[in-house]
């Protein structure tokens, strides 16, 4: 620490004070008041009514609530396993000497993750549209018309179809961190295997996703926040439809705040998806630390 | 003895063949998935220059007869406030890139050189907010807003988005700067460099690496940034762009070519800039990712 040069207190102060009065007002302030609310029975107008913990309790028997947040498993388990597997290999391809145009692969690859994703969600229900989507004009194309469908109506399907948007528009985003942790990697491992064929591939795999554990661990990571708080691209797609089949944790959490104007059960489950995606967040990077120093420093 | 003599030949074409072979597999499906992310630009941009009619009769194909009739539609509508979101945007993302940038820089500098007493409970307490499930905090904001009058006014979204992208700034610069001698500073201070002084016209430039990375980050998140311009913003006039996107939803209902002129509009700034700058934003966008 700097003893040398040593600020007043007030200068101090002075930096801190607007920037932590800020940051404070739009985090805190708004998660107490929550808190405060969800103890009040309160349809957004001047009446309220104090229930204690009435609120809490229908959440914990809220069925649709449940399975909000068994779809935000589901769409993280299958971004884990599409986005980073998919990622993954795309890698092991990339990295070989036989591929051209790397630079252009990583350019575009990446592209999709800066795209907002109420834009993907748009593209990607005219992907799914009854009369003008590319799958069905695709069906028909190849002579299977008759399997057109309105894709998105279909609550059997429905969580698929509103995740491979989702993993489409990020393994671009996994392949270059992962690409740039495999540049640290010895490239006699890929051009070895390239020469002896598919079992070396294999033999790679076992080689290399022991070397870039530690970066895995931080895109499993990245990808457990990023889909606990999965929201615009459904909201535009299916707004959590049909029925409840596509609903997520937050957009039942909006539903009911704003169009049922039940504010104070909507604090509730803001409190609930707080405390459930802590969990699952908190849950995953304590289990990631625990692996990642399970073999030291293999970074 | 010919067959043996034959053996190293007939080897090294049977080889040369499962090269080619693999080298044309490999290559053909990376340009597959390459092509899948652009395409959608593309397959945008092209069907945008149809009429409705035309694209209902064939979606995929190109336009025969090119027109930007949507465009002249859309850009001359003043109900449809397209050139306000794009400036509500703009607006929006400029001058909360800049705050984060500007006091991330400020208090990770401060956290990482000055002691004094709560230095470290303020580090935990803006570390926390990347824990914090942001969606979680969607209904609380408005209501806070809403109470304090501070939702719909052209400032309103910068407050959240300043907030919710000082962690990560600030995890970051306080990380720069404690990799930096301090010795660079002691000689300021030895110099009369008051303190002030030093922090920015010494310390800021050092940091122009983490800084820009961060305001890659930001200008990305503020730019797409959906769910609380949803929540907070009700008048169309303050829209930003993913806002004013599933307002042309509604209001232009099935006529998808407009619909895609609308989004391609919106969407031109931040691709001609990730197309632009693409090597930088890369870099940027994944050291963030990995050191956060």
């Amino acid at each position: 620490m700097l003893s040398t040069i040593r600020p007043k207190r007030k200068v101090i102060f002075a930096y801190l004070l607007i920037p932590v009065a800020l940051y404070v007002f739009a985090v805190f302030i708004p998660l107490i008041t929550a808190g405060y609310y969800s103890f009040f029975e309160w349809k957004g107008g001047p009446n309220k009514t104090f229930i204690g913990f009435e609120n809490y309790v229908t959440l914990l028997k809220d069925s649709i609530f449940w399975q909000s947040f068994s779809h935000n498993i589901y769409l993280v388990i299958a971004c884990i396993l599409g986005q980073i597997g998919l990622a993954f290999i795309i890698v092991l391809m990339i990295n070989s000497r036989l591929v051209k145009f790397k630079g252009i692969h990583r350019t575009f690859g990446f592209f999709p993750s800066t795209v907002a994703a109420v834009s993907i969600g748009f593209i990607w229900t005219m992907v799914y549209d009854y009369n003008r989507g590319i799958i069905n004009w695709f069906l028909e194309l190849i002579g299977k018309g008759d399997l057109a469908k309105v894709w998105l109506n279909e609550p059997s399907l429905v969580m698929l179809l509103i995740s491979i948007p989702l993993i489409w528009q990020w393994i671009g985003y996994y392949m270059v961190i992962i690409l740039s942790a495999i540049s640290t990697v010895d490239q006699e491992i890929f051009e070895s295997a390239e020469i002896d064929g598919a079992n070396s591939i294999q033999r790679a795999l076992y080689i290399v996703i022991p070397l870039i554990k530690n970066t895995l661990l931080v895109c499993v990571t990245l990808c457990v926040a990023g889909n606990m708080k999965a929201f615009d691209h459904i909201y535009v797609m299916t707004k959590g439809g049909p029925g409840n089949s596509s609903l997520v944790m937050a957009l039942y959490g909006y539903k009911v705040s704003f169009a049922q104007q039940n504010m104070g059960y909507g604090s509730a489950i803001s409190i609930g998806i707080f405390i459930a995606s802590f969990a699952v967040i908190g849950g995953v990077k304590l289990l990631v630390n625990v692996l990642s120093k399970d073999k030291g420093d293999d970074k | 003895m010919i067959g043996k003599r034959n053996t190293p030949s007939r080897m090294s074409i049977k080889s040369k063949i499962k090269f080619k072979t693999l080298s044309l597999f490999l290559n053909l499906i990376l340009i597959i998935y390459s092509a899948s992310c652009i395409f959608p630009l593309v397959w945008l941009f092209y069907s945008s220059l149809k009429v409705k009619r035309v694209f209902n009769a064939d979606i995929m194909g190109l336009p025969k007869n090119p027109t930007f009739s949507n465009y002249i539609k859309i850009l001359t509508n003043k109900d449809y406030h397209i050139y306000e979101s794009v400036f509500n945007s703009f607006r929006t993302t400029i001058l909360s890139v800049i705050i984060i940038v500007i006091f991330g820089f400020i208090i990770g500098y401060i956290l990482a050189r000055i002691k004094f007493v709560g230095n470290r409970i303020l580090y935990i307490i803006f570390l926390m907010g990347m824990l914090i499930p942001i969606h979680s905090l969607l209904v609380p904001i408005y209501v806070v807003f809403n109470k304090t009058g501070l939702g719909n006014h052209w400032y309103t979204l910068i407050i959240p988005y300043v907030a919710f992208g000082f962690p990560i700034a600030i995890f970051l610069v306080e990380g720069y700067i404690k990799a930096i001698p301090i010795s660079l500073e002691e000689a300021a201070a030895i110099d009369g460099s008051s303190f002030s002084r030093t922090m920015f016209l010494i310390m800021f430039p050092i940091c122009k690496p983490i800084l820009t990375t961060i305001a890659i980050i930001q200008t990305f998140s503020c730019w797409n940034e959906f769910s609380f311009a949803l929540v907070l913003i009700k008048n169309q006039r303050l829209q930003t762009v993913p806002l004013a996107m599933t307002q042309f939803t509604g209001q232009f209902s099935s006529d998808y070519p407009k619909i895609m002129a609308a989004m391609f509009i919106t969407m031109l700034p931040i691709v001609l800039f990730y197309f632009v700058f693409s090597k930088q934003i890369i870099k940027g966008m994944v050291s963030g990712a990995v050191k956060g």
